[in-house]
């Protein structure tokens, strides 16, 4: 199954010139805008006339940009006879930055690369050296590939699913699931699974616990984009919504900027938001934020005063318990309070600027400014990506996030807020004012309780071991993994484990995949799956402004095949009922999503049906339904691919987070035992003691944390430097939407993934400007070019996550960076990834390596 | 440097060494005419001219390499309102085809001595104009180590002293190829040979000079005008390159012209002679090459 | 007065993002190592040390540009073919059917917009969209710019508007050819310390 055969394909073909054009385009056009030369140069002038098709010809459609990328954009692709000749963006309405189109992004931009690139994979494969029961495992990653009928895969993925369940139960199935075969193996008796906090750090149980449910995942949180526009000061802490929060939240934080807030960025590198927005830059050690709050909270604490007011008495008093030793929670010991602990009361350590400083690295004297600009400065809004908790047991950081904006009282006041705006909701918090309907099919139970913690997941395959509470440590044996949407090996911490899990201990690995992603690679079986242009259509949502309903682009390309008839193949297969695998036709789900649509009035008092449907739609759709009165109609939402709530200065759609709440804490109670925001929370220090890794303090404490600043030293108190000195975090890379687009060579052009570094630190090293450098934590090794500027701040360094693992077998290092190869596994507080705590070392590395558009393509 | 800027490097090589040729055995010509007779002077000459056509021809070969689309290299001249590259074309096609016509009458002996001597004149002064036009081709603001008038000097240094070289070296095979065949008993060329290759010597080591004197300028140059990252590459990069071409321009012009200068006159010596005008040739044919090599290997261009 | 269309680049809100570069790549067909719009990234400054700690005095921005459209456009004047001609509204462009390859006009731009095309042995480079533009669309690059970065428009209406700054670090001096842009700066263009100023990540741009 070489490159040669499939590119000769088309060669081979003497079919009528019409169909020869579409084959060229989908294979030898793209392989040469690849990059594959000039061989198929010939066929790409074929592909892509030199006279644009005219506009009779082709068809706008909307085409799916489903990553979970932070965005959803509008593309629409531009399909003739077929072919997908380009891609357009939003162009249904005006733009205006009060109601502005829905511009797509760089990596949706090169979408058209992913779906019809030459890698994408054709057909069913099996691993040349796999045997059913494992064949030889050390060559998972390297070995070569066999294609294979799709009767064959599916009968080999069934017999081993079957084989492992009927030797090991179904609890030796790990199902990284959730595209379809999380049905089928639930219907076979259940699977185990893994779990743990990726985006929002430690977010989604201090929230809650503090103030009871809010926003949706915490990631809903602070003000709408307008309202936003009333902060007199934005404090951008950890975040980067130009690389992380795709689509317009960029250009919205520009309007309030253009409105006259300030903005402040507390971050370890000068980033590209920083660029365009910062009027002041604080450098911060990464991971340390939790010194710099409580650093702020004393200064706010011992200068408060009648004349000079820091703290906002008034909502600590009204809205909150555990600040002071007046204001405790029931049953609580009152020296337990926060202001006793900063102040340094009982332990004789006070948290003041010189302590924090020495941790996080801001200038006391800054620590100090800082303080007293967020106290008097209302209404500020803090921004979190979710980067300062995505650290070891930083449930204290979020906690202490929450406790100064209470103690500026810098909450629930429009234009004032806290707490995670980054993603899909960046800067525009609220719930959504346009919604789909339900697809109408319910989930299935999945009757195995294993669920493995992602920091422990490859250790637990290794040793045969988990944690599944406090002091409860349980056996678990994972013969096989099988993986639809998920890139688990790829992207949870401990990949170097994981490989040696693969190489060692499965049995068996399947992968449904495009193309041949890190999971694929390491599997047994690759099933070439459809990607959403190739689906009947469906609805994209994130944005609270829009919808997106996105129709088929392409019909399925070569043998690839939809997971959900995967899933009822193989459930075919093992004698499952099929008929609640996928109980509801596409056409049906599309339709009962259209239905159920639902939009908010423009008085903001509720939501009212938004698609007209008549019975021509339902006849012309084949569907089941009732017509309705709405605000469009079914084709034109198709045409126009998107529904966007058009939003004025001062509508009724504006939303601030906690502001009824702040107005009449007795009439909107928070769901907390004390009905208030608790600084002092025993609900949060039992639950994340719970967990069984970390023990938490009722308060936001400090704690010296794994793999922190701290531990960059082998003697803290002589600040003598050990092994791995240099801090690294790990950032949301532009490149790619976690491991998504990583293969896209027009992307790879633009984004060469280095290692940022300041230079003072590359000088001591030996080290140049755009060199290769290796990186080496105590968890295993990567090369990759070293970008050095001062825009990073000594000491420190960062690399994009989600880089494709591609292993140099004869050193052991990735040479493709994958941050999951430095992050180890370590579970702290509610089993977070820990990715912003982690120590390395960078050396010059005396090897040359190629940039990575330069590096051959995947081709199966 | 790529197969494109060798297809340069030959090019202008060639055709400057045509036109060199063509001018400097014009003037032998016209010497030995006086000297001796127009008859005499012919044979002297006929052969080396029938060699300049051949090198025109391969370099104007090698200039198609440097094309994207060489099948239609002839709409290169459409632009002679502004692009010295039109003119260039337009220049060097012209020389070639009076050189040929020029070489077609005279070993005919087509047509009166006076038309010619007119063609030949106007060869001449075509290949100079063309040697003037292709100095102009690389003179534009954005290429600061070209825009200089150093490329013009040294693009017609590189013309006579190749020029002249080469006819040397033409003459020395001529004069080989008589006295193999025994045909140079009571030849002129015998008689013509020997001071003809003098002087050739002797202006080939004036023309070093004067290469010795523009090399270090156009590199101060360089670095006055704003190509100081072309020093830069020079000096660092292509050190050794640049130090090796002078050397070598300084053995063959230089050394070894002033041997043939000195050997020249002395009686018998034949292989001698011919060996020292053939490595003098060779040395600074392969200088001229470095030379030209070094000239686009360190051009770098004003912005992006 | 004769026509001039022009590209505004508003360099204080652009991101460095590249999605102008991919949305031309897929508008144009371009394989990699062909680009008809580039953005550049640039950082400077330093950190001086005070009590202690370091504090930092940097900056960054970038720059997105394409073939400039020049008002004396050398690319022009130099071409022999005439393959490169000018249309009535200002646009430079490349003829398919006469363009030789010589690549003489890469020599000339000054703004690396020439971009040799491998696969027919031409020249290639932005051509401002103007089959878009003809049919009153937006060119693809500033469609797609999430910023707001990009605009196009006549010259002389867009320098009445933002001014006439048409030469930024690392554009080289615009007296060589005019371009046809018009430049909003970064602040950063405008501090004591942007002489500092370098191309960062050179091998991707
Ligand atoms: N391009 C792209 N965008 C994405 C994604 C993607 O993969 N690619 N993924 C999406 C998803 S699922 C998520 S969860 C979000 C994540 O979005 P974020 O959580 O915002 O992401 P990051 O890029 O990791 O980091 C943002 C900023 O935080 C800084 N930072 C890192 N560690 C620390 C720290 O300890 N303290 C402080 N003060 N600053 C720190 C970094 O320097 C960076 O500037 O992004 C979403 N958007
Ligand atoms: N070191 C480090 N690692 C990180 C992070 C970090 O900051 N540092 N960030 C983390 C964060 S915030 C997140 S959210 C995770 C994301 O982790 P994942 O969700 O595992 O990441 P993706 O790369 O989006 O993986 C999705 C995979 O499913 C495939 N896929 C998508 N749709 C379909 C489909 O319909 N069918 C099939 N069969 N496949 C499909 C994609 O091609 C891709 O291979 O990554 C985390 N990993
Ligand atoms: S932000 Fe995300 S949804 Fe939007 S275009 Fe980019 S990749 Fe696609
Ligand atoms: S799309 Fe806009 S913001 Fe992004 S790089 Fe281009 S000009 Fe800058
Ligand atoms: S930018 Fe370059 S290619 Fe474009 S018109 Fe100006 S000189 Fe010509
Ligand atoms: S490459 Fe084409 S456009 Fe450029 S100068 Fe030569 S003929 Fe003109
Ligand atoms: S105008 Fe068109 S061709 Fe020019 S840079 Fe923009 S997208 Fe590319
Ligand atoms: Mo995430």
């Amino acid at each position: 199954m070489n490159q040669k055969h499939i590119l000769k394909r088309p060669l081979d073909h003497t079919v009528s010139r019409r169909s020869f054009l579409k084959w060229n385009a989908v294979i030898g056009g793209t392989a040469v805008l690849a990059g594959m030369g000039l061989k198929m140069g010939r066929l790409v002038t074929l592909a892509a006339p030199s006279a644009p098709p005219t506009a009779t010809e082709g068809q706008w459609v909307t085409a799916a940009c489903w990553h979970n990328c932070g965005g959803r954009c509008l593309l629409k692709a531009y399909v003739v006879d077929g072919v997908v000749q380009r891609l357009k963006t939003d162009d249904t309405h005006p733009d205006s930055p009060d109601f502005p189109q829905q511009r797509a992004c760089q990596r949706g931009r090169a979408n058209r690369m992913q779906v019809l690139g030459p890698d994408r994979l054709k057909y069913p494969m099996k691993r040349a050296h796999w045997t059913p029961g494992g064949g030889d495992k050390s060559l998972r990653g390297r070995d070569t590939w066999l294609r294979i009928s799709w009767d064959e895969a599916l009968n080999l993925v069934a017999g081993e699913i079957k084989r492992i369940k009927e030797s090991y139960g179904n609890g030796a199935i790990l199902g990284e699931v959730n595209a379809g075969m999380e049905r089928t193996l639930a219907l076979y008796g259940g699977y185990a699974t893994s779990w743990g906090s990726t985006s929002w750090g430690t977010w989604p149980d201090v929230g809650p616990a503090m103030a009871g449910p809010y926003g949706d995942s915490y990631s809903n949180t602070g003000n709408d984009r307008l309202r936003l526009r009333q902060s007199k000061l934005i404090i951008v802490w950890g975040a980067n919504p130009a690389w992380t929060s795709g689509g317009n939240p960029a250009y919205n934080y520009l309007q309030a900027k253009k409105a006259g807030a300030k903005f402040i960025f507390i971050d370890p590198f000068y980033n590209e938001s920083a660029q365009v927005l910062a009027d002041e830059w604080i450098p911060i050690r990464p991971a340390t934020d939790i010194a710099l709050l409580l650093g702020m909270a004393y200064v706010m604490i011992t200068e408060d005063s009648k004349t000079n007011p820091l703290i906002d008495w008034d909502f600590l008093n009204r809205c909150t318990v555990g600040f002071d030793k007046d204001h405790m929670p029931a049953g609580a010991d009152p020296k337990a309070n926060f202001r006793d602990y900063v102040l340094g009361t009982y332990d004789g350590k006070p948290k003041d600027p010189r302590w924090a400083s020495e941790i996080c690295g801001v200038l006391p004297e800054k620590i100090h400014e800082l303080a007293i600009e967020y106290a008097t400065t209302h209404p500020t809004t803090i921004i979190n990506g979710g980067t300062t908790t995505r650290v070891h047991r930083a449930e204290d950081t979020a906690q202490a996030f929450m406790t100064l904006a209470c103690m500026a009282g810098n909450i629930g006041l429009p234009g004032a807020g806290v707490g995670l705006s980054v993603h899909n909701r960046g800067g525009n918090a609220g719930p959504s004012l346009v919604t789909s309907g339900g697809t109408g099919v319910q989930a299935l139970k999945n009757n195995i309780d294993i669920r493995l913690n992602q920091n422990e997941l490859w250790d637990a395959v290794l040793s045969g071991h988990y944690t599944a509470g406090k002091g409860d440590s349980r056996k678990v044996d994972i013969r096989m993994v099988y993986y639809d949407a998920r890139s688990t090996l790829n992207q949870k911490p401990g990949a170097t484990k994981g490989i040696r899990a693969h190489r060692e201990k499965l049995e068996f690995v399947v992968a449904q995949a495009y193309a041949l992603t890190t999971q694929a690679k390491f599997a047994d079986i690759i099933l070439p799956v459809t990607t959403p242009w190739e689906k009947e259509g469906g609805f994209l949502t994130g944005n609270r402004e829009i919808l997106i309903f996105y129709s088929k682009v392409t019909e399925p390309l070569f043998e690839a095949r939809d997971d959900l008839w995967i899933a009822k193949e193989i459930g075919k297969r093992l004698g499952v009922d099929v008929a609640q695998i996928d109980p509801i036709s596409d056409k049906q789900k599309i339709f009962n999503q259209l239905m159920g649509a639902k939009v908010m009035k423009p008085d903001g008092s509720g939501m009212e049906t938004l698609v007209t449907i008549t019975d021509s739609d339902i006849k012309e759709w084949g569907v089941q339904g009732k017509p309705q009165p709405g605000r469009i109609s079914v084709a034109d939402f198709k045409a126009r691919g998107v529904y966007q709530v058009e939003r004025k200065p001062g509508d009724r759609l504006g939303f601030t987070e906690f502001e009824k709440f702040r107005q009449d804490p007795a009439a909107a109670p928070r769901e907390t035992p004390s009905k208030k925001i608790e600084i002092h929370c025993k609900t949060l220090a039992d639950k994340i003691t719970a967990y069984g890794w970390t023990v938490k303090s009722p308060l936001p404490v400090y704690q010296r944390i794994e793999e922190g600043y701290e531990d960059t030293f082998y003697d803290w108190d002589n600040k003598v430097k050990g092994d791995y000195p240099l801090q690294m975090y790990t950032i949301h890379y532009r490149r790619r939407a976690h491991s998504n687009f990583d293969n896209v060579s027009w992307l790879r052009e633009a984004f060469h993934q280095p290692v940022i570094m300041n230079p003072t630190d590359a000088e001591a090293r030996g080290i140049q400007d755009g060199e290769v450098v290796k990186v080496s934590s105590r968890h295993g090794t990567v090369l990759r070019p070293v970008y050095l500027t001062n825009r990073m701040m000594p000491g420190v360094v960062t690399l994009g996550e989600g880089a494709w693992i591609e292993l140099d077998e004869a050193t052991g290092y990735d040479t493709a960076g994958n941050t999951n190869i430095l992050n180890g596994g370590i579970p702290t507080g509610q089993g977070h990834a820990g990715w912003n705590s982690c120590n390395v070392e960078v050396e010059k590395y005396y090897g040359t390596q190629l940039a990575d558009h330069k590096w051959p393509q995947r081709i199966l | 440097m790529n197969v494109r800027e060798w297809a340069l490097v030959a090019f202008t090589i060639l055709a400057q060494m045509s036109v060199g040729a063509f001018v400097v055995l014009g003037l032998v010509h016209a010497w030995a005419m006086q000297r001796y007779s127009p008859d005499k002077a012919d044979q002297l000459s006929d052969r080396a001219l029938l060699a300049i056509g051949p090198t025109l021809a391969l370099g104007l070969l090698a200039s198609l390499f440097h094309l994207g689309n060489p099948l239609f290299a002839y709409r290169a001249v459409f632009n002679l309102a502004s692009s010295w590259l039109s003119r260039e074309i337009a220049l060097g096609s012209t020389f070639a085809l009076l050189g040929a016509l020029f070489a077609f009458l005279q070993w005919r002996k087509i047509g009166s001595f006076e038309l010619r001597n007119v063609v030949a004149l106007l060869a001449a002064t075509v290949g100079l104009v063309l040697v003037y036009a292709m100095a102009r081709v690389y003179m534009l603001p954005t290429q600061p180590a070209w825009n200089t008038w150093a490329t013009p000097v040294s693009f017609f240094v590189t013309t006579f002293l190749l020029g002249t070289l080469a006819i040397g070296a033409a003459f020395v095979a001529t004069y080989w190829w008589e006295w193999r065949g025994g045909r140079l008993q009571g030849s002129a060329l015998a008689e013509m040979l020997r001071p003809v290759l003098r002087t050739l010597a002797l202006a080939g080591i004036v023309l070093l000079g004067l290469e010795f004197v523009v090399a270090p300028l156009s590199v101060a140059l360089m670095a006055t005008g704003g190509a100081a990252a072309s020093v830069g590459i020079l000096t660092s990069q292509y050190g050794v390159m640049f130090a090796l071409r002078l050397a070598l321009v300084f053995l063959g012009a230089g050394v070894f012209g002033l041997w043939l200068y000195r050997t020249a006159l002395r009686p018998g010596a034949e292989t001698l002679l011919g060996r020292l005008a053939w490595t003098a040739f060779a040395l600074v044919f392969v200088s001229e090459v470095l030379g030209r090599f070094l000239f686009y290997a360190t051009h770098v261009k004003i912005g992006l | 007065m004769s026509r001039q269309l022009a590209f505004h680049v508003n360099a204080a809100v652009c991101t460095g993002c590249k999605a102008c570069q991919v949305a031309c790549k897929d508008k144009n067909n371009l394989e990699v190592g062909r680009l008809f719009r580039r953005v550049y990234d640039v950082d400077g400054g330093g950190w001086v040390e005070r009590n202690g700690f370091m504090e930092p005095n940097v900056f960054a921005y970038s720059l997105s540009i394409s073939c400039m459209h020049c008002q004396s456009p050398l690319c022009l004047e130099v071409c022999p073919t005439g393959a490169t001609f000018k249309r009535a509204d200002g646009i430079v462009m490349v003829n398919k059917d006469v363009c030789i390859g010589c690549r003489y006009c890469e020599w000339a731009c000054p703004y690396g917009a020439r971009q040799f095309n491998e696969a027919t042995g031409q020249s290639s480079k932005c051509d401002f969209c103007a089959d878009l533009l003809d049919k009153g669309e937006q060119p693809a690059c500033v469609a797609t710019c999430p910023q707001r970065a990009l605009e196009i428009g006549e010259l002389s209406e867009l320098q009445a508007k933002y001014g006439a700054t048409s030469q930024v670090y690392p554009l080289p001096e615009a007296d060589l050819t005019q371009p046809s842009i018009v430049i909003t700066p970064h602040p950063a263009m405008l501090l004591a310390n942007a002489n500092t100023a370098r191309v960062a990540k050179p091998g991707e741009v």
